[in-house]
């Protein structure tokens, strides 16, 4: 893994200036880190042979120059650091997110989301110490070091040599850390993750344990997982530390060793105190910005493990998208023709090879046990996802076909809505809840679709009727008056396809009636419906039921 | 004491370890020091060309403290980050344990992304203040007091100078360091905690946002919000900036201001000139040890709003139904019964009052009615998780809260509407309703609630990981009622099992419901709303949202009983356990017009 991804400073902007400044800032700083040592082994060198310091005012006054501008450059270097991290990681979050949405419920409904929520929630901070911290040193170490490396040529090319034999070692400790934490840091990010699901789903799965009256058994296995989890970083660091190690033995010992040939040469006069004590201060700080980068190459690691898992979702290619305008919905058939969805870690086909046809204006009802494909079959029709085999087609009123493939996807999400499993609740009132997603309307317009989803009846018996605020994920509502929200939401768009998943869930034997209202309703709207039902008085109000009950193996 | 300190104190880090940590820092740290005094000594000293004999004794010092820092920076950092570690992972345990042994409306409360943060950043934050926070400061004043002493021992008023600039560089810095986090901290609490929110609400929804055209408005929300938190942490990092000035300006006065008074002092000769370059770089030296107080105190800072965070859930008020000395153990062939109870939230107005009711072992009774009526909330106080306003809930002859919650759990089953499915095996999520259960009656289970065709369609079998995705709705609810089933409990509280399940399924189900009683004399109650003809009869909960209920049933909401005489007499007539009265039975009088 390279020390600095190059994708990160080619595509995102703030990383890009960051790293400009950072360089600038390094450069000077290493210049007055030579000036100082000039000055100081001047004014020590003087003294030392007996002369007045008095002499020395413009040494001394220069030197204070120097520290404050030292004062100045860390204060911009600090100012900027943490700026541009979070800037970086704020871009970051919202293309690998608006990727991921894009990427559809296939994407969504596998193993990766855990994956995506964990990178956008957690795993990008890791790229704060990094860009604060490490980046800076490694520009340091590329800028600073070499100069400083001649500066000390210039004054003792004996001193300069054993530097030079030296250095070369620590890149290639460096590597050799690379390349040992390099696995184990990728497999640490996968024990965090792990770990992180790991005690997430235990405490997402407490109630369910508290009413098994099990919730005393999984404490012991957070304690394992945590003990799990302190060898497997323990077993990492002390390999990525042994590293470190001899990188820290590697660049002291050879300062030490510079410091007693530096002082037996001057012993045998054949070199001044005053070159020798700028080779003493400028040793160290040729491997300092090294040192450094070397301490906290296992943060880096975690940075760039990071930005690898975000630019490997980005390079994930999108479903095309077509360039034809969706046919009015209004007036046109959407024909689905064996169409059949794989499913990851799944033997059967679910849909497996479906045909159906949404004439406008017509209800369809989709049956079938669980699992059969009911919702994945929805999900197709709203062209989220590409079937594996198969065509959807829509055929306009003049009998033009278009397959749904080559639509723009814009123009065909306008005209249709949809009417999920969980429907979307924010925190805010029942009002925000309703327009935020159905957009402005007109009063009279959120009365009629509240009193037709029933949604009415609810709000009369909230205590601030629309305006009781809601918590995070509806808390306050049970499931069936979750349900009555998002129809409500949905009878208030204008959208010729509606696709209903199990509208009725949750719901009771009354609310049924509300929503079998609400589909009659939509039909004299003249709007097509898609519904997937489990009752037969749903199915019974449909024009056509489609049964995506697996063909037994064997028939024809 | 700060939520800091009692969050630490509660995880108990080991004295030892922690105290082996700063030993070994300070010695590394030291070293380091000590290299730059000594090679500042020898090179001053053999500027004066004595014999090699004068310097041998300090060119192997030299030497050997250029292997002793590395050495000791390696033990130190094994030490800290293995205390650090048993930190944190004994606060994620307290915290499960702590919330498992909670009251239920604490974890309800929470955000998922607030709980993830909780358990995740925070949780690593507190383990990570006592290598990132503490420790560098108990170096820091260990290798300070040291190179002080050595400096004043030469030349007092050096080392006062050094001093001054030291305790500068270790008080302001890191004071003006914590400040800009803790301010980063106030202002930016909120917005990261949305982001978080509003990260997972796209994901979630994704579907749902993308058919309503509405992902590019909750990715500008999202956009929006990381403008805020950027132009906030950016207004809260200025002190952060001065802390950095700050300590490179002391450390900066420390070196001239230790020049000028040597210098000064040598030519007025109070001082040898070998020692000037000692008095004058050591000060150089200290810039390392100072340099990463600020991030320390930041450290500190950040671990101390992260413990602020932790500490109520750390210390979550214990679940109600707990409070009791409850010691009691259950009868196991008792069925439950209620007498006048009322039901409901902590402060929330009660849902269900004035209810009798008997759940009869060998028969299942249905409740029904239309949403919020507080069906779940009657069952939940039923299964002992939620208690009683009035009234109470009797398991045989003994009233639920006299009893050992953990036995009543082994002996009244709830499964709610949203339980849980975790994300590991078909085994071990079935093993979740009883861990000694066999292979095979995990297999019995699955069988019993119609899930024979769908387990056999897995490769892996038991073994399968119930990843979202591989579980449908109608599936998830068979599992989880083929879970209640294998705890082997005597009274089954089933919320809407048939959920999700198409018609005949869900007709199927409630027959295997209702064989299932009689056959093995458990008492079932089922919330459901496909009501079906069932042997314990059939209860309404009527409940018309606008009508307030108030406590103590002056104007109580109407429940409607239908006590289902045929099916009494009929499981009678097949001579199914005794005569008592079935089910339901309501002392009510009528609301409002009634």
């Amino acid at each position: 893994m390279r020390p600095l991804d190059p994708r990160l400073v080619r595509e995102v902007r703030p990383a890009r200036r960051y790293v400009l400044l950072t360089g600038a800032t390094g450069s000077a700083l290493g210049a007055l880190v030579v000036a100082q040592a000039y000055l100081l082994a001047d004014v020590i060198a003087t003294v030392f042979a007996g002369g007045d310091v008095a002499t020395r005012r413009p040494q001394v006054a220069a030197l204070i120059g120097c520290v404050a501008a030292r004062v100045v450059l860390t204060w911009v270097q600090e100012r900027y650091g943490d700026r541009a991290a979070t800037a970086v990681i704020a871009d970051l979050r919202l293309r690998v997110l608006a990727h991921a949405v894009a990427l559809g419920p296939s994407y969504l409904r596998s193993a990766a989301r855990t994956e995506v929520v964990t990178l956008t929630t957690v795993g990008l901070e890791n790229l704060r110490p990094y860009l604060a911290r490490y980046l800076p040193q490694l520009l340091l170490a590329a800028v600073v070091t070499p100069a400083l490396l001649v500066v000390v040529a210039v004054n003792d090319p004996l001193s300069a040599g054993v530097i030079a034999l030296t250095l070369p070692l620590v890149p290639l400790f460096m590597a050799l850390v690379g390349w040992m934490t390099q696995t184990s840091s990728a497999r640490g990010l996968v024990s965090m993750q792990r770990l992180g699901a790991q005690v997430i789903d235990l405490l997402a799965g407490l109630p369910t344990l508290v009413a098994l009256g099990r919730e005393r058994g999984p404490a012991a296995r957070v304690r394992a997982l945590g003990e799990a989890h302190r060898h497997a970083t323990n077993r990492t660091l002390r390999s990525a530390f042994l590293s470190s190690l001899v990188l820290e033995l590697l660049t002291t010992l050879s300062v030490a060793l510079v410091a007693v040939g530096v002082g037996l040469r001057l012993l045998s006069g054949s070199l001044d105190l005053r070159t020798a004590l700028v080779v003493l201060v400028l040793a160290p700080e040729v491997y300092l910005p090294l040192r450094q980068v070397g301490t906290q190459f296992h943060a880096s690691t975690d940075g760039l493990a990071a930005v690898d898992q975000a630019f490997a979702v980005l390079a994930r290619p999108l479903p095309a998208s077509g360039t034809l305008p969706a046919p009015d919905l209004r007036t046109s058939t959407v024909e689905l023709a064996g169409v059949a969805v794989r499913h990851e870690g799944r033997d059967r086909l679910a849909p497996d090879r479906a045909s159906l046809t949404l004439r406008p204006g017509t209800v369809t009802a989709l049956t079938g046990p669980s699992g059969c494909g009911k919702t994945t079959l929805a999900e197709v029709v709203l062209g989220l996802r590409t079937p594996d085999t198969g065509d959807v087609e829509i055929v306009d009123a003049a009998g033009r076909r278009t397959r749904l493939a080559d639509v723009d996807r814009a123009s065909w999400l306008d005209q249709v809505a949809w009417l999920g499993q969980h429907p979307v609740l924010a925190p805010g009132t029942v009002r925000e809840n309703v327009l935020d997603l159905a957009g402005p309307t007109s009063e009279a317009r959120l009365d009629a679709a509240a009193r037709l989803s029933g949604l009415a009846d609810v709000v009369a018996g909230l205590p601030l009727g629309w305006r009781t605020p809601l918590g995070a994920g509806g808390v306050g509502l049970s499931g069936g008056q979750r349900q009555r929200l998002a129809l409500t939401r949905v009878l208030l768009t204008d959208a010729p396809l509606v696709v209903l998943d199990e509208p009725s869930a949750h719901l009771d034997a009354d609310s049924e009636r509300v929503v079998l209202d609400a589909v009659r309703a939509l039909r004299r709207q003249r709007r097509t419906v898609l519904v997937i039902a489990h009752r037969p008085a749903v199915a019974a109000l449909a024009d056509d039921v489609v049964d995506l009950s697996p063909v037994p193996v064997g028939a024809p | 004491m700060s939520a800091l300190g009692r969050t630490l104190g509660l995880l108990a880090p080991s004295r030892a370890r922690m105290a082996a940590a700063v030993a070994f820092g300070s010695l590394a740290l030291g070293s380091a020091v000590a290299l730059t005094a000594l090679s500042a000594w020898l090179i001053s000293r053999a500027a004066q060309h004595p014999s090699i004999v004068a310097l041998s004794l300090a060119v192997v010092g030299v030497r050997a403290l250029g292997i002793a820092r590395g050495t000791f920076r390696y033990l130190e950092r094994l030490a800290s980050h293995d205390v650090a570690l048993r930190v944190t992972a004994r606060l994620r345990e307290r915290l499960y344990v702590s919330l498992a042994a909670g009251d239920r409306t604490v974890v309800s409360g929470l955000r998922h992304g607030d709980l993830l943060a909780r358990v995740g950043p925070d949780s690593d934050l507190v383990g990570d203040v006592l290598v990132r926070g503490l420790l560098p400061f108990a170096v820091a004043a260990v290798v300070c007091a040291g190179a002080v002493t050595l400096v004043a021992t030469l030349l007092p008023l050096a080392g006062l100078v050094l001093a001054g600039c030291l305790l500068v560089a270790a008080t302001l810095s890191p004071w003006l360091a914590g400040v800009a986090a803790r301010r980063a901290h106030r202002v930016a609490d909120e917005t990261s905690g949305r982001t978080t929110a509003l990260a997972l609400e796209l994901l979630d929804h994704a579907t749902e946002l993308t058919v309503a055209g509405q992902v590019s408005q909750r990715l500008e929300a999202l956009r929006h919000n990381e403008i805020t938190r950027s132009n906030a942490l950016d207004d809260a990092a200025r002190p952060g900036a001065w802390a950095a000035g700050t300590s490179s300006a002391a450390t900066g006065a420390a070196l001239v201001g230790c020049l000028v008074v040597g210098a000064t002092s040598v030519h007025a000769g109070s001082v040898s000139p070998v020692m000037l370059a000692v008095v004058v770089l050591t000060p150089l030296a200290m810039v390392e040890v100072v340099a990463s107080l600020p991030g320390a105190a930041s450290a500190i800072a950040r671990a101390s709003a992260a413990a602020q965070r932790l500490w109520p859930l750390l210390t979550a008020p214990a679940i109600a139904t707990t409070g009791s000395a409850s010691t009691g153990m259950p009868d196991d062939a008792a069925g439950l019964t209620a007498r006048g109870l009322a039901c409901g939230w902590p402060r929330r107005p009660p849902v269900v009052v004035g209810l009798d009711l008997d759940v009869v072992p060998g028969r299942v009774l249905v409740i029904t009615g239309p949403s919020g009526c507080g069906k779940s909330t009657l069952l939940l106080t039923l299964a002992g998780l939620l208690p009683p306003v009035t009234g109470r809930v009797h398991l045989g002859d003994s009233a639920l809260d006299d009893l050992d919650p953990h036995s009543v759990r082994r002996v009244v089953t709830f499964t709610a509407e949203d339980a849980h499915l975790f994300t590991t095996t078909l085994r071990e999520n079935l093993l979740v309703a009883r861990g000694d259960a066999t292979d095979g009656e995990l297999e019995t289970a699955l069988d019993q609630v119609g899930l024979r065709a769908w387990r056999s369609g897995l490769s892996l079998g038991l073994d399968t990981m119930l990843e979202p995705g591989v579980v449908s709705g109608g599936e998830r609810r068979r599992l989880l009622l083929a879970r209640a089933l294998v705890v082997g409990s005597r009274v089954l509280l089933l919320d809407e099992p048939a959920e999700h399940l198409d018609a005949a399924s869900a007709t199927a189900l409630m027959a295997e419901l209702e064989r299932l009683a009689v056959s093995t004399g458990v008492a079932v109650a089922v919330v459901t709303h496909q009501p079906a003809p069932t042997s314990g009869g059939t209860l309404h909960l009527g409940a018309d949202p606008r009508s307030p209920t108030v406590p103590g049933g002056t104007t109580p909401d109407p429940l409607e009983v239908e006590v289902g005489v045929r099916q009494q007499l009929d499981l009678e007539g097949r001579g199914v356990r005794g005569l008592e009265v079935a089910a339901v039975q309501v002392a009510r009088a009528a609301h409002g017009q009634g």
